[in-house]
């Protein structure tokens, strides 16, 4: 009842005086703002991080070939192990039931050519279960397949990008390029992957769109590795359950290490794993980020006591009015508090205006990605009124405490 | 007895001083009563009106209203008697600049709970009762003084009270303006509201039923009847303009 009183006199008086008001919100516009602007940051590189994870896909595994150098590669030669081999997949696949598929791959740094067009990509030599493994489908034509790899045909299977680097917007089906001094036919086209460059988080991505696939075997004959036989730059690992892959990531380190006869030529990069890093390094930017929103929030909730204590002065006459008429002192606290916080919850959904054009622009201008959330808008408008309560109480409460007589007779 | 006042002492401490403003007063209001309290200022009439207006406690004493004891009471208390019993008409009209003419009418009501509508129509009566029915969306200050006091007593009488107290009505007017307003109460008055009014001009008084006279924080004497009236007519003779 009195509620919907004191709502009507704290706009009246908030429009009464329209510049103060806008200069009193600042500070609680500013300090929404970055809030917004912060979470959709977080919230945008989180999301990004998510999509890359995805494309190295959530439930994968990758074991990378570590070259050694050194005493540790004579180490390595002394006890017979010549870094990530072909043979590691297999041992993998035979000892953990919960694989689903182990795609080996062998990157090979030639020069690839259609007429005098040459594509940017690297060479990937690796079997028919990449596709599945990494859930990466051709779009035309078809992958590699397991005959393929049986027989060691001179196949290829080029990813978008490679495709317009070679033949632009012809049809590059049943055509042959030239891989180093070979020909393969080219017989399948890969779909188009979506790839941002990372930049809020810690993980790289190669482009895969510029690869061009072929059977390992047949990169094995034509382009042999004399001091690794048999050797793999990268195993991709496909684990059924994703809730299982730390587990056996633990477990293929282990396997691998013994086969290996204890030498750690090679690495496992658990994708799920980079998440949790990517997000630690968030946080440093987002304690950065949160500061500075709270010292403007802080900021701005002492221009709105500083306001309202000028306010509560100049209608003290008013103060003493009502409470002639029949105002409590809880009340008149109430008006003062009410308009207080009219204040600071208008500031703050002017604040999530702000920050919402702030997350854009750092989108337009840095290339970040900024995600703005119902979340993050409903965490600043409850924020701005927290401030509004917080720094209006004192104020509400002279108000409240004034004696009546004084208050009338004030001039 | 509506206003019951025994041996009420107030008490300020100013700096390092104390500030007897009353000194021991007993006054007694029976309803329907006009009482005009006179006395020159610092004679303690105005801290004798806040306590009869609720809006202060005495230091020493009992205060009985309309059989509550006042003493005691509370804020919410205090201000929930205030907002029933009694009204207060200003020197100084202490209207709400920032709400209009009829809004100013609506606030004691709003505060005793009453819901919009009935608000709206009850200012609007009191307001057409004071003849400012047109003014109704104006704001105080596009107001002339006499109108401004005409809208504090639509105000007073908005809540229905027992007591009007009236403080100085007519310092801030021209004669003929106060002399209207001194009109409205005595006819209020007629009605049967109980009227405490505080002047120095004791042509003013001459509505009043009973005069009391103070000073230095206490009761010299009270006047009713015909020896009220001819000290008011000796008063008003020897200050009289001649005519023209």
């Amino acid at each position: 009842m009195q509620q919907s009183e004191h709502l009507r006199i704290g706009v009246r008086s908030i429009l009464a005086h329209k510049l103060r008001s806008l200069l009193t919100t600042l500070g609680i516009i500013f300090g929404v703002a970055a809030v917004v602007s912060m979470l959709s940051i977080a919230d945008g590189a989180r999301r990004e991080a998510v999509e890359q994870i995805r494309l190295l896909g959530t439930n994968n595994i990758r074991i990378n070939h570590v070259e050694l150098t050194g005493d540790l590669k004579e180490l390595a030669d002394a006890k017979g192990s010549s870094g990530l081999t072909h043979s590691d997949g297999s041992v993998l696949m035979r000892n953990l039931p919960n694989l689903t598929g182990v795609a080996p791959l062998r990157f090979v740094d030639e020069p690839v050519l259609f007429g005098n067009r040459e594509a940017t990509g690297r060479v990937v030599g690796t079997t028919a279960d990449y596709s599945r493994v990494t859930d990466f489908k051709a779009a035309r034509g078809r992958f590699i397949s397991p005959l393929d790899v049986r027989e060691g045909k001179r196949v290829a299977v080029i990813g978008a990008a490679a495709k317009a680097e070679l033949f632009g917007y012809r049809n590059p089906i049943g055509r042959k390029i030239r891989i180093g001094d070979a020909w393969f036919t080219v017989v399948g086209l890969m779909e188009s992957k979506t790839i941002r460059e990372a930049r809020a988080s810690v993980i790289q991505l190669r482009d895969i769109n510029t690869d061009i696939y072929t059977p390992i075997t047949a990169v094995n004959s034509r382009f042999p590795a004399p001091d690794r036989k048999g050797g793999v730059s990268e195993i991709a690992v496909q684990v059924s359950d994703a809730n299982q892959v730390e587990t056996t990531s633990g477990i293929v380190k282990r396997i691998l290490t013994r086969a290996h006869n204890g030498i750690e030529d090679f690495e496992i990069v658990v994708p799920a794993e980079l998440l949790a890093q990517a997000q630690s390094t968030q946080r440093v930017f987002n304690v950065v980020m949160g500061a500075i929103a709270g010292i403007s929030l802080l900021v701005g909730g002492i221009g709105i006591m500083n306001i309202m204590l000028t306010t509560v002065t100049e209608r003290t006459k008013e103060i003493g009015v009502r409470r002639a008429l029949g105002a409590t002192e809880d009340s008149i606290m109430r008006q003062f508090l009410v308009e207080t916080v009219l204040i600071s919850v208008a500031g703050g959904l002017a604040g999530i205006v702000v920050g919402a054009v702030m997350a854009r622009a750092i989108n337009v201008f840095a290339g970040w990605e900024t995600v703005i959330s119902m979340y993050s808008a409903t965490i600043a408008f409850g924020i701005s009124g927290l401030v509004g309560v917080l720094f209006g109480l004192y104020p509400a409460r002279r108000a409240a405490q004034m004696d009546p007589i004084t208050a009338l007779r004030f001039e | 007895m509506l206003i019951e006042v025994q041996d009420i002492t107030k008490t300020y401490i100013m700096g390092d001083s104390e500030v007897h403003a009353l000194r021991g007063v007993s006054l007694g209001v029976e309803h329907g009563e006009y009482v005009a309290v006179m006395g020159p200022s610092g004679s303690g009439k105005s801290t004798l009106m806040h306590l009869i207006g609720c809006l202060d406690r005495p230091s020493t004493g009992h205060y009985t209203l309309d059989g509550t004891p006042v003493e005691d009471l509370d804020d919410v208390a205090l201000s929930a008697l205030r907002n029933r019993k009694i009204s207060f008409v200003f020197q100084s009209f202490n209207l709400i600049s920032q709400l209009s003419v009829a809004e100013n009418v609506e606030v004691p009501l709003i505060y005793r709970g009453t819901p919009r509508e009935e608000r709206e129509q009850l200012a609007a009566q009191k307001l057409a009762s004071v003849g400012l029915a047109h003014r109704r969306n104006h704001r105080p200050n596009e107001l002339s003084g006499g109108e401004c006091q005409r809208v504090a007593i639509a105000r007073a009488l908005v809540s229905d009270p027992d007591i009007v107290l009236a403080d100085e009505p007519t310092g801030n007017l021209d004669t003929k303006t106060g002399e209207e307003v001194m009109a409205i109460l005595a006819e209020l008055n007629d009605s049967g509201t109980t009227i405490v009014m505080v002047t120095h001009d004791i042509v003013k008084a001459k509505h009043a039923k009973r005069l009391v006279q103070m000073s230095d924080g206490k009761i010299d004497r009270q006047l009713v009847g015909e020896e009220k009236d001819r000290i008011i007519n000796q008063f008003e003779a020897m200050t009289a303009v001649p005519a023209a």
